[in-house]
This record gives structure tokens, C-alpha cells and sequence, in this order.
């Protein structure tokens, strides 16, 4: 279940339409390392993991993705609300124009559609842990890439807040992976499945 | 502590160092200063001109929902904590202090303005039994820009 709040997690004010820009965000919405994906991924793998305080920490982590979806979201809308057909075909928006109008759409930066080939769920949770580690690395790197593109400080903010959650929630799921690694054959980490092999699991 | 492991990834166990206030924490993307890792070019490459955004707004109600994104920020930031770190006595007592401070902004913020979640509703209904306002509908919409 889950309850909506009618605020944004961090807010969104932007005053200037850039079609230019809205087309780079985009990735951060529907790319292979988006919020949309992000959520997905953790939302999905926690079903079966082995230690109930992992699976909460998906759940509270896979949430926050979904508020930093719509962080992105509000971005691109804004930044694309007073559209005109001449903007989006001087800022090479024109494809995207075709396609959705000013509409918001998850795609990425490169107009690849938002696909669940993107994300693991793999029923392991060592390798699940260590796919959401490198998951928050490469969105982090995204957002680096975007801060070092975008020079507008009313776009900038949410982008440094949002960058700043990534290397937070690596280390949760680094804390994790450890809580996880404890329960385990200490001389043999891979001795069973966590997940699938349950009763081997230590009672700790 | 669990011991190290050949051929498997390892991140240390962040300790518990305190916080930084509401304000800063929530400008700074994160509650801890262990965590505060800026990217060189988000100092550098930065226009002047100052978003309007870490100066208090002159709008009420903005300053208002400012104050509850601060707070409920400081409580996300915390749960995640707890969540690996159940036993922090330190950290479950900064919880239990931003949830209450979190709940009466909340309620504050229906009776003066309009309600963020349906227990706000519930909140406005039962101080005014009468009342004929379906106010789920009012005020602006997150992403309108107007959700400072």
C-alpha cells in the first residue's frame, strides 16, 4: 500500500523554458539508470530477500526512488510547459515533439524507452545487494555528468540533492550486504543461495 | 563486526556522529556529515545569481511547506539510518523528536491551508464535522512549481 503526499520531496522551481535541458533530465526518468529504474529494481527484488530488515530497506529505498521520480518529472514539465514548435526544433527537441507533444514520457537522454531489461531481480540476494551498489554508482555518475552540462542553479539544486541521496543510499545498501553476509557460511560465502536456500541461513 | 571476505564487496558500518540541523541537511542532500560528498563541478561550474530557494520565502505558506520538507527530509534520512541500524539509541531519539514535530506541521498546515495526506483530511473533518469542502482538490499541484 502505499499513501500519496501532496508535496514534492525537494522542491522544483523552474523558471526558464529549455527543451535542450529537459532532454538530458529525461534520462534520469525512463534511462537505464533512472529513478523509475531504480525504484523498480529495489521494489522488485524484495520480496525474497532473506534478512527482514534487507527487505524493509528496499521498501523505504524503492519509495524515495518513486518521490525522486517525480523530482524528475516535475523538471522536465517544467522546463518544457511553455513549449513552442519552434523552441523544440531549435533545441533538437522536435523527435520527442513528434512523438509526445510536451507530455512526460520515460525514455532516456538517447530516446531509448524505459524497458525492465535494465534491472535485475536475480532470487540471490548477495548478487542483488552488489547489482543496487553499482545501481547507485551509475546514477550518481549521471548526475555528475548533468551537473558538469548544466550551468542554471535553479536546475542545478534538485540535481545536487538528488545526487546527494545516491552515495546515502550506497552506503545503506552496503550496510545491508554486510547484515546479509553475516548470516552466511563464514568460510564459504557462496556455499548456498540466501534466497532460494533459505533454511541454511544462520538464526542470528 | 563481521570479519573480512575474499571475492565479496564490503562497505564499512557508518557510526553514529550526529547531524546536521533540519536547514543545512535537507540543502545538503543528506542529515550526516560523514556522508556530505559534493562532486568538484557542482562548487565550479555553478552561474551566479542565487536560486530563490535557500533564502526564506516572503510567501506564508511557502516558508511553511519549506519547514515540513526540512523536517520530513530529517526523518527519510533517519528511517534509512535505523533501518541498518535498529539499536541506535541516538538515533531513535532524533526520530521520535522530528516525527511529533513533523505531525503537528502537518496538521497546522491542513487547518491553515489545505491537506498533504488523507490523515490531514481526517484531521480538518474531525474539527469541523459540518464542513461540505471536499478539500483533497485544493492548493497547487506539486510539480507546479509551487510546492516550495
Amino acid at each position: 500500500m502505499w499513501v500519496y503526499e501532496k508535496r514534492l520531496q525537494y522542491p522544483v522551481k523552474i523558471t526558464k523554458t529549455c527543451p535542450k535541458t529537459a532532454q538530458l533530465i529525461i534520462s534520469q526518468y525512463g534511462g537505464p539508470d533512472g529513478e523509475l529504474s531504480a525504484s523498480m529494481r529495489y521494489l522488485s527484488q524484495r520480496y525474497t530477500m532473506p534478512v527482514r530488515q534487507v527487505g524493509g530497506l528496499l521498501t523505504d529505498i524503492g519509495t524515495e526512488e518513486l518521490a525522486h521520480m517525480e523530482i524528475i518529472c516535475a523538471m522536465v514539465y517544467q522546463l518544457t510547459k511553455n513549449l513552442s514548435a519552434e523552441q523544440a526544433k531549435e533545441a533538437g527537441f522536435d523527435a520527442y515533439y513528434i512523438d509526445h507533444t510536451a507530455g512526460i514520457w520515460p525514455q532516456a537522454a538517447s530516446a531509448m524507452p524505459f524497458t525492465a531489461k535494465e534491472f535485475q531481480s536475480k532470487g540471490d540476494a548477495i548478487t542483488d545487494l552488489t547489482e543496487d551498489l553499482a545501481a547507485e554508482q551509475k546514477a550518481r555518475t549521471v548526475y555528475d555528468n548533468l551537473l558538469r552540462m548544466i550551468t542554471d542553479p535553479e536546475i542545478r539544486d534538485p540535481l545536487k540533492f538528488l545526487r546527494a541521496r545516491e552515495i546515502v543510499h550506497f552506503q545503506r545498501f552496503g550496510e545491508a550486504l554486510e547484515k546479509t553476509k553475516e548470516k552466511l557460511d563464514q568460510r564459504n560465502l557462496y556455499y548456498f543461495n540466501p534466497e532460494f536456500d533459505k533454511g541454511m541461513m544462520k538464526r542470528v | 563486526m563481521s570479519q573480512e571476505h575474499l571475492a565479496c564487496a564490503s562497505v564499512p558500518i557508518q557510526h553514529w556522529s550526529g547531524t546536521y540541523d533540519p536547514k543545512k541537511a535537507f540543502y545538503t542532500g543528506t542529515i550526516f556529515p560523514d556522508l556530505d560528498k559534493p562532486f568538484f563541478a557542482s562548487e565550479k561550474a555553478e552561474e551566479t545569481g542565487n536560486p530563490s530557494l535557500k533564502t526564506a520565502s516572503p510567501d506564508r505558506r511557502e516558508s511553511f511547506m519549506q519547514q515540513i520538507q526540512e523536517i520530513s527530509f530529517f526523518a527519510d534520512d533517519l528511517r534509512l539510518f535505523l533501518d541498518t541500524h535498529p539499536e541506535c539509541h541516538e538515533a531513535l531519539q532524533a526520530l521520535k523528536r522530528v516525527l511529533k514535530q513533523r505531525k503537528s506541521l502537518l496538521i497546522n498546515y491542513a487547518e491553515e491551508y489545505y491537506p498533504l495526506t488523507v490523515d490531514c483530511m481526517a484531521a480538518i473533518f474531525e474539527d469541523k464535522p459540518d464542513s461540505d469542502c471536499y478539500c483533497w482538490q485544493e492548493g497547487p499541484l506539486p510539480w507546479e512549481g509551487a510546492c516550495v
